[in-house]
């Protein structure tokens, strides 16, 4: 199992009032399985994916990465596992604006201090190679969001988490990025998860999770 | 430094216009303080250079020279006492001198002690008196015109210019050296060493008559008080502008928190960029003043040297750090959770 969700609550508290935004939830993700998570606004999903991705701490359950607890880690040891075995793409990609295209890869690698920068094969993979010296702002939407699959798997992680990835890309680019997200994660056999509202791009999960009010509602 | 470097390059405009202000900063201070010592060397050079460590005046001076007054004879006998070889005895009197017979006045500062005082300066120039009637000028009274084997009138005595000294003013005139015979009240006693005096009398370092000279004091504390306001605004200006640009890049942070960069990373690299400004600045300001001294009339009381340059350098720098903080904790308390939309609660 590469990914485990073991019955994760988070509370959040608002004066008074607690409120669940997850409640007991339990997921497994093999590898080579690319699920996606729907259900309407402030269901509960982004919460799931920020605790797939060590970015949010449960208030209970456990969270287990490639086998091993990381519920109860150090806030430096949790950084370091999201560098190691965690890929991301997010919403709207995100991309550094100061960086060219292949510093955007090389970056993962300098803070991992790796000497080896392999980042101009992943991007010739994607079709890049064009690209290496553009910032940002010289690419499309499309091809931003194929710099963040690139960059999300420099660190050959264990899982990738993918947040909107079609969120700023029409229906045909959105389509050709979860294509690809969902080829490389079958190819590399890693464990993937994307968060969506877009239903057309669905069809490119193994499996489909709805979760409404913080709790799996469909599986 | 991967980052930090690469975004300075990449938003050059930004920082080069800070690094304006900054080095405009700079240079104002380090002009300031060239000024404060320059001077503080025209109005003090003669006291801070004087072969002395101690001065002892009447109580009722209140440490300030020009009050004490030490009747010759008294005077004598506190020399005798501490051993001739360690003490002499010092007469400062504000003069007009006219050179040569001519009309033009000049205001000097007349330092009258005996002929082989340990006071008497460092010649540069000419050779040393051998008679009464032979004075030792500071280098300075050349500007109006005065040269080796000048005659000088000073009051109703007449003097010969045998040589020239360097570094000796007070209260922003020249100094001449004179012979203290005929002179029936004297200032101070200078001692090198301990003084032992008692009665009505007070002993006091250099340093502490310096602030009796008239107008010492206030002068040096208006020029430290601008260049403390510049070190402040220094601060707070790149206080200011590390914090609107942390805050602008808050995003930028999270998602890099998220990838899985920890804070000492983003750390090392807000202070790269911070020391690289300040020293990229400050030297740049250095290299403004050092040239605009040059440019600077040479009677104008400026007085900068590299050593002297490096205390302001130093404080710019720890100034700098302190400006910093503000955004060090805002990088620390950035949550990665900010890369996800609508997760952050």
């Amino acid at each position: 199992m590469t990914l485990i969700l073991d019955h994760v609550t988070k509370t959040y508290t608002d004066g008074p009032n607690r409120f669940n935004a997850l409640d007991e939830v339990s997921l497994e993700v093999k590898s080579g399985e690319f699920i996606a998570i729907v259900g309407p606004s402030g269901s509960g999903k982004s919460t799931m994916l920020s605790i797939a991705g060590a970015l949010l701490s449960p208030t209970s359950g456990n969270v287990l990465l490639a086998g091993e607890n990381i519920t109860g880690l150090s806030s430096k040891e949790i950084t370091k596992r999201r560098l190691e075995k965690i890929g991301f793409v997010f919403q709207a990609a995100h991309l550094v604006p100061y960086l060219k295209v292949k510093d955007q890869l090389n970056i993962i690698q300098v803070l991992a201090k790796k000497r080896v920068k392999h980042g101009s094969d992943l991007l010739t993979h994607f079709g890049l190679q064009h690209r290496l010296n553009n910032y940002p702002n010289e690419l499309s939407g499309g091809q931003r969001q194929r710099v963040a699959i690139a960059r999300a798997l420099m660190n050959d992680p264990q899982i990738i988490l993918a947040d909107e990835p079609t969120a700023s890309l029409d229906s045909k680019r959105g389509q050709d990025v979860v294509k690809l997200l969902a080829g490389e994660i079958k190819d590399r056999n890693k464990a993937g998860i994307m968060v969506t509202h877009d239903e057309r791009v669905l069809s490119y999960a193994d499996r489909i999770v709805t979760i409404r009010d913080g709790k799996i509602v469909k599986d | 430094m991967f980052l930090a470097i690469r975004e300075l390059l990449f938003a050059k405009t930004r920082y080069i216009l800070i690094g304006l202000i900054m080095v405009l900063t700079a240079s104002l201070i380090f002009i300031i303080s060239g000024l404060a010592q320059g001077l503080s060397a025209d109005n003090a050079s003669s006291i801070q250079e004087l072969q002395a460590d101690l001065l002892i005046l009447t109580k009722d001076a209140e440490g300030e020279l020009t009050k004490s007054f030490i009747p010759m004879g008294e005077a004598q006998e506190i020399v005798d006492n501490q051993g001739d070889e360690h003490a002499s005895t010092l007469a400062i009197r504000m003069m007009n001198a006219t050179r040569n017979n001519s009309q033009q006045q000049l205001d000097i500062a007349m330092f009258a002690t005996e002929p082989d005082s340990m006071l008497m300066p460092k010649i540069t120039e000419g050779v040393s008196p051998t008679n009464q009637k032979q004075v030792v000028a500071d280098t300075t009274l050349k500007q109006e015109g005065v040269k080796l084997g000048d005659k000088l009138t000073i009051g109703e005595a007449s003097y010969t210019v045998s040589a020239f000294t360097s570094g000796q003013r007070y209260s922003h005139t020249p100094v001449v050296f004179i012979h203290n015979q005929g002179l029936d009240q004297v200032n101070a006693i200078a001692v090198q060493g301990d003084a032992h005096v008692e009665g009505s009398f007070d002993v006091m370092t250099k340093e502490d008559a310096l602030q009796g000279i008239p107008s010492y004091s206030q002068e040096q504390a208006s020029l430290n008080m601008m260049i403390i306001f510049l070190y402040v605004i220094a601060a707070f200006v790149l206080a200011v502008f590390f914090y609107v640009i942390t805050l602008q890049k808050r995003e930028q942070f999270g998602v890099l928190k998220a990838l899985g960069a920890n804070n000492s990373y983003l750390i090392q690299g807000l202070m790269g960029q911070v020391v690289l400004l300040a020293v990229v600045c400050i030297a740049l300001g250095a290299a403004i003043t050092v040239g605009i001294g040059a440019l600077f009339p040479s009677d104008m009381p400026f007085h900068l040297e590299l050593v002297t340059m490096l205390k302001p350098a130093i404080i710019m720098m720890i100034v700098s750090f302190i400006g910093a903080l503000l955004s060090l904790y805002q990088v620390t308390r950035i949550d990665p959770i900010e890369a996800i939309e609508g997760a952050a609660a």
